[in-house]
C-alpha cells in the first residue's frame, strides 16, 4: 500500500472515529442535561405497555400524559407493571392479551416498594377504613341517611327516582377519606367483599363459593360495586386483604412526590370542623412561611431532605414523614413522630403496642409491659425535625406549653364531660342510641369538633384555633349547654319518680363543679382562688 | 558579551546555538500534514489538564461526604468554576480521542516496527494510564454514575482469575465502595497516574529523539535537507497553531456544553441507566454481550495482543507473506470499536 493510500486510510478512519465521537458526545451531553434537570426526560415506552399506551393515548390521553411525567415512566415502569394481576386474583380479567386488575392495591405497590408498604400498613392511616363500624359512621349511615333504601317523597323531574340510596352520604363522604371496603357486584344482587373472599397471604381468594358469584360484564370483566368504587380513601379495605390506597396521597397516574410533599395534598381530608389541620397549618408561622417561600422549597428534589435540600418552611410531610439531615429516613407511618393522640374525647399519650395500637391501659406496670414504641420515642423523633430550625430550649418549652394545654383540656372538660354522659347512661336517663338526644349532640360537638380543634391548634401553633375556635367554644358548650342540659334531664327524671338516677347525675355534676377550677361558675367560691 | 550575558552563560552554560542544535531534529516533510501532529496534541491537552486540575483541586474535597457538594460549589459558586471544570472534562475527552488517533496513525503507518517496538509498548502504557486518569477522574464527582461506575469497575476487576479479589480490594480499598475509596481514587488521579504519565511521556520522547521521527518515504536519508524541515521553529509553530485551535475548540465546547452535575451518589438506589464514560462504551457493550468473566478475560487477551503487536505483526507477516496484513486487521478493529461504541451510545439500557 502506498504512502498516499495510507494517508487516505488514516484520514478516513480518523474521520470515522471522530464522527462516532460526535454521536457519542451528543448522546452523553443529552443524557447529562436530562439528569441535571436542564432538559425534559426522554420517555421510552416499555415494550410490555406499548399497546396500552397506544390505545389509551386516544381513549384517555390524560392518563398517559400524567404517566409520562412520572418517575415511573423515567424508570421504565409502565401500565402492566402496576396493573398486572394473577389470573387467580378475584378482580383479574383478560384485557387485550394481558391479565390485569383495575384497582392497584398496596400489595401491588409492595412488589417494588416493600419498605414503604410495610411502614404504611402499620400506620393509623391504613386502618382508616375501620371507621365504617364506628360512631361517626352511624352518624352518616343512619342519622344523615338510611341503612336501607327508602321511597322518595315525590317525583324528581327529569330523572326517574324510584328508590333513595340512604348510604349516599357515606359513599361520597366518609368513605372518600377513610376508604371503602371494596366490593364486587354479585350475581345474587348483593356485594362481595374481602370478608366473603377470605384471601390467603398472596391476596388470592380461598372461598370458591364467593368467587363463583362474581358478576362480570360482556368482556368478562368483574364489576366493581359503585358504592365502593371509585375510591382512593387512605384506609381502603381491598379485595386482596391489604389496607389502604397509595394513590390517596400519591395521586395516580403521575405519583408525584412533589405533590405529596405539599400541604394541599393532606388537605383533601385534614380540614373542616372536626380536624382542621390544613387551616391550622395555614394560620401557623409554618404555613405562612411556606406560602411565601414556596418557590425555594426545592420540591422537585429526588430525596427532599430537610436541612440539605431545603430549610425555608416545613409542610405536613416535613414534620410527620419526610427525611431530614439528622439521620432520619422518610417514613410512611406519620404516627411515628406524634406523642399525643388528639382524636378521642380524652387525649391519650401515644404509647403503642407491638401492633402499633395506642395503649389505653392505665396501670403503669401493665403499660410498661405492652409498650413497643413509647410516646417519648415518638416525641424525640419529632424534636429532631424541630431542631433544624429551633433551639432545644425553644422546642422543650413548646412541648411544655402543648402538654399543659392538652392536660388542661382533658382534666377540666373532657373527663368531666365523659363522666356526666356516663352518669346519664348508667341511670338510663339517655338511650343507648347515639344522636337521638340533644345532649349527645352537645357532647359530640364538644369533644369531636371544638375539643379537637383546640388540641390540634395547640399542637401546630395556631392560636386562633387553639382559643376562639377551640377552648372558648369548648367552655361555652360545657357550661352553657352540657351542664344545663344534664341538669334538666336529672330534674325531669326526679320529677318523673326516678329520683335515684336523677340525684346520681346531680351529684356527679355537683362534684365536678365543686372542684376549684369550676367554682367560679356557680359563684360558690366566696374566697378568691389560690394560685396553683 | 555584556555583564548580564556573562552572568547568565556562567550559570546556564548552554548557548542559543547549542539549544537550537538540541531541539532541531530534522522532521520529515510528511509531518507538515496536520494528522501527523497528533503526538503533540495529547501532550498539549495533558498540560491543560494539569493546569485546570490544580485549579479544581483548590476547591475539591476528596471525601464521599463532601466531594459532591464541593463539585457543586465549583459549578455554582466559584468564579469561572463551571468553565474550568468544563474545560477539564472536555480536554479529557479530547485527550483520549487524540491518543487513540495518534495510535491509529502510528499503527497504520507501521511506525511501531523495528527498532521502535519498545516505544509502542510505552505508547500502550500511555494509553492505559490516560484511560485510568479518565476512569478515576469520572469517579471523583461522586454522582450516581460515578459511584455505580466505580462499583461496576470493582466487580469487573473481581472477575479476573486468581488475583481479581486482591486487585479489587486494592482499587476500592475494601470489598466494596467505602469511605476510603474516593480518597484512593483521588490519589491515583491527582498524583500517581499523572506522575507516571510524565515519566512515560519523557521516555516516549527520548525514544523519538534517539530513533528520529519515522521516515515514511522509503530510501530517504534522515539528514537529506530536501526531504526534511526544521523542528525548531517550523514544527513548533505548527504545534502552536494546533494548540491555539484546541483552546478555541475547548472554550467553545465548555461554553456550549458545560459539564453538568447528575444526582448525588446513592448506594441504596441503582440508577435505571448505568453507563461509564464514553471511552469505555466499547468494553461495556462487550461486557453486556459476553458476560463478565469471558469479557474480562478476552479484554485482557486483547490488551496483551496490543502490547505484543510489533512481534505478532512480524510473525503474521512471515506466515502470510503479506506486508499489509496489519492494515487489514486494523481496519476491522477500528470498525469493531467504533461500532460497539456507537451501539452502546444509542441504546437506553
Amino acid at each position: 500500500m502506498s504512502i498516499k493510500a495510507k494517508q487516505y486510510l488514516i484520514g478516513a478512519l480518523g474521520f470515522l472515529f471522530l464522527g462516532s465521537l460526535l454521536i457519542v458526545q451528543w448522546s452523553e451531553v443529552s443524557r447529562k442535561r436530562e439528569e441535571a434537570g436542564l432538559a425534559p426526560h426522554h420517555i421510552s415506552h416499555p415494550a410490555s405497555s406499548r399497546s396500552c399506551i397506544e390505545c389509551h393515548d386516544k381513549l384517555s390521553p390524560g392518563i398517559i400524559d400524567h404517566w409520562e411525567g412520572s418517575t415511573h415512566a423515567l424508570k421504565g415502569v409502565g401500565c402492566v407493571e402496576c396493573h398486572q394481576a394473577n389470573e387467580k386474583d378475584v378482580d383479574a380479567f383478560e384485557h387485550y392479551g394481558a391479565t390485569i386488575a383495575t384497582i392497584v392495591s398496596p400489595m401491588d405497590c409492595a412488589r417494588c416498594h416493600p419498605k414503604e408498604a410495610k411502614q404504611f400498613a402499620q400506620s393509623h392511616h391504613a386502618h382508616g377504613g375501620h371507621i365504617l363500624a364506628s360512631l361517626d359512621n352511624f352518624l352518616a349511615e343512619t342519622v344523615e341517611g338510611a341503612r336501607a333504601p327508602f321511597n322518595p317523597h315525590s317525583p324528581t323531574p327529569g330523572m326517574e327516582v324510584d328508590m333513595v340510596n340512604g348510604m349516599a352520604s357515606v359513599d361520597s363522604g366518609c368513605k372518600q377519606c377513610h376508604g371503602s371496603k371494596v366490593a364486587l357486584a354479585a350475581t345474587t344482587g348483593d356485594e362481595i367483599t374481602v370478608d366473603d373472599l377470605k384471601p390467603d397471604e398472596k391476596g388470592q381468594p380461598t372461598n370458591q363459593e364467593a368467587l363463583a358469584r362474581v358478576r362480570r360484564n360482556e368482556s368478562n370483566q368483574p364489576i366493581l360495586h359503585s358504592a365502593s368504587w371509585p375510591n382512593t380513601g387512605i384506609g381502603r379495605i381491598n379485595l386482596d386483604g391489604s389496607l389502604g390506597s397509595c394513590s390517596a396521597c400519591h395521586s395516580r397516574h403521575d405519583f408525584s412526590p412533589r405533590r405529596a410533599r405539599q400541604p394541599e395534598n393532606c388537605a383533601k381530608c385534614h380540614l373542616g370542623p372536626d380536624h382542621p389541620q390544613k387551616e391550622i397549618y395555614d394560620e401557623s408561622k409554618h404555613g405562612v412561611a411556606f406560602r411565601d417561600l414556596h418557590a425555594h422549597m426545592n420540591l422537585d428534589a429526588a430525596t427532599w431532605i430537610l436541612g440539605k435540600d431545603y430549610t425555608q418552611a416545613p409542610t405536613c410531610a416535613t414534620c410527620h414523614m419526610s427525611a431530614h439531615s439528622r439521620d432520619q429516613e422518610v417514613t410512611h407511618d406519620p404516627g411515628e413522630r406524634i406523642s399525643w393522640t388528639n382524636r378521642p374525647p380524652v387525649s391519650l399519650l401515644m404509647d403503642t403496642d407491638i401492633h402499633h395500637k395506642v395503649i389505653d391501659a392505665t396501670d403503669p406496670a401493665e403499660r410498661e409491659k405492652l409498650i413497643h414504641d413509647s410516646w417519648q420515642n415518638k416525641r424525640d423523633r419529632m424534636k429532631q425535625v424541630c431542631l433544624h430550625c429551633h433551639t432545644s430550649n425553644y422546642v422543650n418549652s413548646f412541648y411544655k406549653q402543648y402538654d399543659d394545654f392538652v392536660i388542661n383540656y382533658n382534666e377540666k372538660f373532657a373527663k368531666p364531660g365523659q363522666a356526666i354522659i356516663a352518669a346519664l347512661r348508667k341511670g338510663k336517663l339517655i338511650t343507648d342510641i347515639q344522636f337521638d338526644e340533644e345532649i349527645e349532640w352537645t357532647w359530640f360537638y364538644l369533644w369531636h369538633h371544638e375539643g379537637r380543634r383546640a388540641r390540634h391548634g395547640a399542637s401546630m401553633m395556631a392560636p386562633d384555633y387553639t382559643h376562639w375556635h377551640g377552648m372558648f367554644e369548648v367552655a361555652d358548650r360545657f357550661y352553657q349547654q352540657l351542664i344545663p342540659q344534664a341538669r334538666e334531664i336529672a330534674k325531669h327524671a326526679s320529677e318523673q319518680g326516678n329520683e335515684q338516677a336523677g340525684q346520681a347525675v346531680e351529684a356527679a355534676i355537683a362534684e365536678i363543679l365543686a372542684r376549684p377550677e369550676h367554682q367560679w361558675y356557680e359563684g360558690q367560691a366566696k374566697q378568691p382562688m389560690q394560685s396553683p | 558579551m555584556s555583564r548580564l550575558a556573562m552572568w547568565w552563560s556562567e550559570r546556564i552554560p548552554i548557548s542559543g546555538e547549542q539549544l537550537r542544535e538540541l531541539t532541531n531534529e530534522p522532521v520529515p516533510n510528511h509531518m507538515k500534514k496536520w494528522w501527523f501532529a497528533l503526538g503533540g496534541t495529547p501532550a498539549y491537552l495533558f498540560v491543560v489538564q494539569i493546569v485546570t486540575g490544580i485549579m479544581l483541586a483548590i476547591y475539591y474535597q476528596p471525601a464521599s461526604t463532601t466531594a459532591y457538594e464541593s463539585v457543586r460549589h465549583i459549578n455554582e459558586a466559584v468564579s469561572y468554576g463551571w468553565f474550568f471544570r468544563s474545560i477539564h472534562k472536555w480536554a479529557a475527552t479530547l485527550m483520549v480521542a487524540a491518543v487513540v488517533l495518534h495510535q491509529m496513525r502510528v499503527y497504520f503507518t507501521a511506525a511501531y516496527r523495528r527498532p521502535r517496538e519498545l516505544n509502542w509498548v510505552i505508547g500502550m502504557c500511555l494509553l492505559l494510564v490516560t484511560l485510568g486518569l479518565g476512569f478515576t477522574g469520572y469517579s471523583l464527582v461522586f454522582e450516581q454514575l460515578s459511584y455505580w461506575g466505580a462499583t461496576v469497575g470493582g466487580n469487573l476487576v473481581d472477575t479476573v482469575p486468581v488475583v481479581g479479589g486482591s486487585l479489587k480490594k486494592l482499587l476500592l480499598a475494601g470489598n466494596e465502595y467505602n469511605e476510603q475509596t474516593l480518597p484512593r481514587f483521588y490519589i491515583l488521579h491527582a498524583a500517581i497516574l499523572p506522575v507516571t504519565l510524565v515519566l512515560l511521556i519523557g521516555i516516549h520522547i527520548t525514544f523519538i529523539r534517539l530513533h528520529g521521527v519515522t521516515e515514511l518515504e522509503p530510501g530517504v536519508h534522515p539528514k537529506d535537507p530536501s526531504k526534511h524541515f526544521n523542528f525548531f521553529p517550523d514544527h513548533l509553530l505548527t504545534e502552536l497553531i494546533l494548540g491555539l485551535t484546541l483552546m478555541v475548540l475547548l472554550s467553545s465546547l465548555a461554553t456550549i456544553f458545560p459539564a453538568e452535575l447528575g444526582p448525588r451518589a446513592n448506594p441504596l438506589e441503582t440508577p435505571e441507566v448505568i453507563k461509564p464514560e464514553w471511552f469505555f462504551y466499547a468494553t461495556f457493550r462487550w461486557l453486556k454481550l459476553f458476560g463478565p468473566t469471558f469479557a474480562v478475560l478476552s479484554m485482557g487477551l486483547i490488551i496483551f495482543t496490543m502490547f505484543a503487536w510489533p512481534w505478532i505483526d512480524k510473525v503474521l507477516m512471515r506466515m502470510t507473506h503479506n506486508k499489509e496484513i496489519s492494515t487489514y486487521l486494523g481496519i476491522v478493529a477500528v470498525f469493531l470499536i467504533v461500532g460497539l461504541t456507537v451501539w452502546e451510545s444509542l441504546v437506553a439500557h
